[in-house]
């Protein structure tokens, strides 16, 4: 079967035991691979209600059919499983050499069950799998555990490890590689974690079979070229993904202050030109020419590799605006295993908690220094509130009550990203419709919204651009399994998608054949919610209150006095059902699952909750 | 009339600022601005007045701040 492996790797860490299994041509075209594979896989083996950090849930890595192979940006993997930050169905990418390296192994997917007995590094190569001890590495960072790994297997190996926050099980706990690069913000690390699974070490042997294996490396090389030729004319790498930090602020939809403010005068501190004056390194993933990580030094002489949703959310949004300080805190997120949205926004619902009386405790906004402890204590759960804020946002805002819910920047569990929608209603619905919880890389619609819609639409063409964006990023970026940067910010066009897909499976498909599968994907993973969450309601997709909130607009700047509106985001939101083909509910309707070939899934749906 | 000019991201190496302020007769447009602070028009861009989206076409007045950024689409 060109195209895919056409193998699951399937390791038990109770048992210790492996067994290596295959899967039909039907099943490939179905579901592609990355998020496809996972979400169908996890639909048909996670009982509902399984614990998500027990041995019950499952640890999946999954990649599609151009991962690992040259080509413009491919170096990516998805890790998925039940989420312990939503109680849902999460996943996320990252940039990684496990991506090749599982391939050239023979797999496209890797499923982990069971929980070790021991902190353990699980070993693969080609047929080969091993589980060994990780005491050593247990208790240790990302950088620390990454060189052990390094030292005996060589920087080619393909490494997937966790800090003490995985260890920790803290909810939000992301999975590392290649040293600068962390995926699974949804707490995939924190699964990890509650298997006693230190890292996962891949290498392969074998050729990554193909339909034109010359053709595809000819064109791959070609445009690999090709986007890195475009890039430089762009210049967009010169502040890479940072260089959108100025414009937020400019357009009121930077996160400042826990969300509160919009804008800051100090926020040219720590935006683009100051990263790019402040650059000692630059980073990338395998098969990748638009090197986005800017890595520059913290206040302690520490590296650390930033981009614009940390620099946003552990900078402003904890009213910092020094680069170094804030990098430091960066360089503790990604040294325990913490996802640095979650963990800024975290820190900061705390901050504003404390400052509004709801919870204990003399942290203030724009402490660094008390932010960094705060984080340790977060990551170890030393303290009370270390152990509580590790739990998320949401729960701690349940533990503080006082209606801190209103502002704990979460949909579902997972924290906001770093853009601040406290009047960009069609951003605001991206967030809420996310199929993980509260995350941009399925759907940005802010220029959308601001240049070619009106900021103050409620209207149905939100609605249409963010699903055209899901099926896209969301889509097919997450099942093609490769970085969507490319086409986002340096246009690269997505029909080169289609003729990459030709080239190694030999099937002549068109992006409507792939919006097809976005939706299918897209609905498996709906129905996963519903089974989890029988008595879902449209509630589940709205962003956080205090964008609702009178009292929290702006008093000043260009949406002074603006805020949303509860009756038009829920008029949006019926838009977006409405061409969905969802029920009032935001659940797919049977006709809809039946048109994706998911009549099967939709009734064993059903026997968890009710189809309409 | 005064009116300011705030380059965004990879703009500003490549236009050679990042802020200035420019004296320009009375009904100069966005559009016209852009041109008479040096940036290349065919670039694709969103255009900003104080914060708002705004018309080529579109007059400024004393005071306005300008921002041209590239077309980000969000990381």
């Amino acid at each position: 079967m060109n195209g895919w492996t056409g193998r699951i790797l399937r390791v038990n860490l109770t048992t210790k035991t492996h067994r290596i299994e295959t899967f039909s041509e039907e099943f490939a075209r179905k579901w592609i691979g990355g998020r496809g594979f996972a979400a169908k896989i996890l639909f048909d083996e996670l009982a509902p209600g399984v614990d998500p950090l027990g041995p019950d849930n499952k640890f999946i890595v999954a990649l599609g059919p151009i991962a690992g192979i040259p080509a413009p940006n491919t170096g990516k993997a998805v890790v998925a499983g039940k989420s312990p930050s939503t109680g849902g169905y999460g996943d996320g990418n990252l940039g990684t050499r496990v991506a090749e390296q599982l391939r050239k192994a023979g797999y496209d997917v890797l499923i982990v069950e069971g929980r070790a007995a021991e902190p353990t590094m699980l070993y693969i190569e080609d047929d080969k799998v091993e589980h060994l001890p990780a005491g050593e590495i247990w208790g240790r960072g990302t950088y620390v555990a990454n060189d052990w790994i390094y030292a005996k297997y060589g920087k080619g190996a393909g490494v997937l490890n966790i800090g003490q926050a995985g260890e920790n099980l803290v909810r939000y706990a992301v999975v590392r590689s290649l040293e600068g690069r962390a995926g699974g913000r949804t707490g995939m690390g924190a699964v990890m974690g509650s298997k006693l699974l230190k890292a996962i070490v891949v290498k392969g042997t074998k050729p990554i079979p193909q339909a034109d294996p010359a053709g595809m490396k000819k064109i791959g090389y070609e445009d690999l070229r090709e986007v890195n030729r475009i890039d430089k004319k762009t210049g967009w790498s010169i502040q890479s993904t940072n260089g959108v930090l100025a414009w937020c602020n400019e357009v009121a939809a930077l996160p400042v202050h826990n969300f509160r403010k919009t804008h800051h005068p100090d926020a040219w501190k720590v935006d683009g030109e100051r990263l790019n004056d402040a650059r000692i390194a630059t980073y990338g993933c395998p098969n990748c020419t638009m090197r986005c990580g800017i890595t520059i030094h913290d206040d302690e002489g520490r590296e650390s590799e930033l981009d614009y949703e940390n620099v946003a959310l552990l900078g402003p949004n904890l009213d910092i605006f020094d680069l170094a300080p804030m990098a430091s805190l960066n360089y503790l997120c990604d040294d325990y295993g913490v996802d640095t949205m979650s963990g800024g926004c975290v820190m900061s619902f705390y901050a504003d908690a404390v400052e509004n009386g709801a919870a204990p405790g003399d942290i203030r906004f724009g402490d660094a220094e008390g932010f960094k402890k705060l984080l340790t204590a977060i990551a170890l759960r030393q303290t009370k509130i270390g152990d509580l804020l590790a739990e998320g946002s949401m729960r701690a805002a349940r533990a503080f009550g006082r209606g801190s819910i209103d502002y704990a920047m979460q949909v579902k569990g997972l924290e906001v990203a770093a853009y601040n929608c406290k009047f960009i209603p069609g951003m605001a619905l991206a967030f809420g419709v996310s199929p993980i919880g509260a995350h941009h890389k399925e759907s940005w619609v802010i220029t959308f919204e601001l240049k070619q819609s009106a900021r103050e639409s409620y209207g149905p063409e939100k609605a249409r651009k963010v699903i055209e964006l899901q099926r896209i990023r969301g889509g097919l970026f997450e099942f093609i399994v490769s970085c969507r940067f490319p086409w986002v910010e340096n246009g690269w066009p997505l029909e080169h998608y289609p003729k990459y897909f030709k080239l190694v499976s030999g099937l002549d498909w068109s992006l409507d054949d792939f919006w097809t599968v976005a939706d299918r994907i897209y609905s498996v993973i709906k129905l996963f919610w519903l089974r989890e969450f029988p008595q879902t309601d449209r509630r589940l997709d709205y962003p956080p209150a205090v964008w609702f909130d009178p009292a929290n607009a702006d008093t000043e700047g260009p949406i002074a006095g603006q805020h949303l509106e509860y009756d038009k985001y829920d008029g949006l939101l019926q838009h977006y059902y409405d061409q969905r083909g969802y029920d009032r509910r935001g659940i797919p309707t049977k006709a809809t699952l039946e048109r994706l070939g998911l009549a099967g899934e939709g009734r064993a749906a059903e026997a968890y909750g009710k189809l309409t | 009339m005064r009116v300011t000019v705030k380059l965004i991201g990879p703009f500003v190496q490549l236009f050679g600022f990042s802020e200035k302020a420019l004296d320009v007769p009375e009904g100069t447009t966005a559009d016209g601005l852009i041109g008479l602070a040096g940036v290349d028009r065919s670039r694709p861009k969103i255009v900003t007045r104080n914060g708002r989206a705004v018309a080529p076409d579109e007059a400024l007045a004393d005071g306005d701040r300008v921002a041209v950024s590239p077309i980000y689409s969000g990381g």
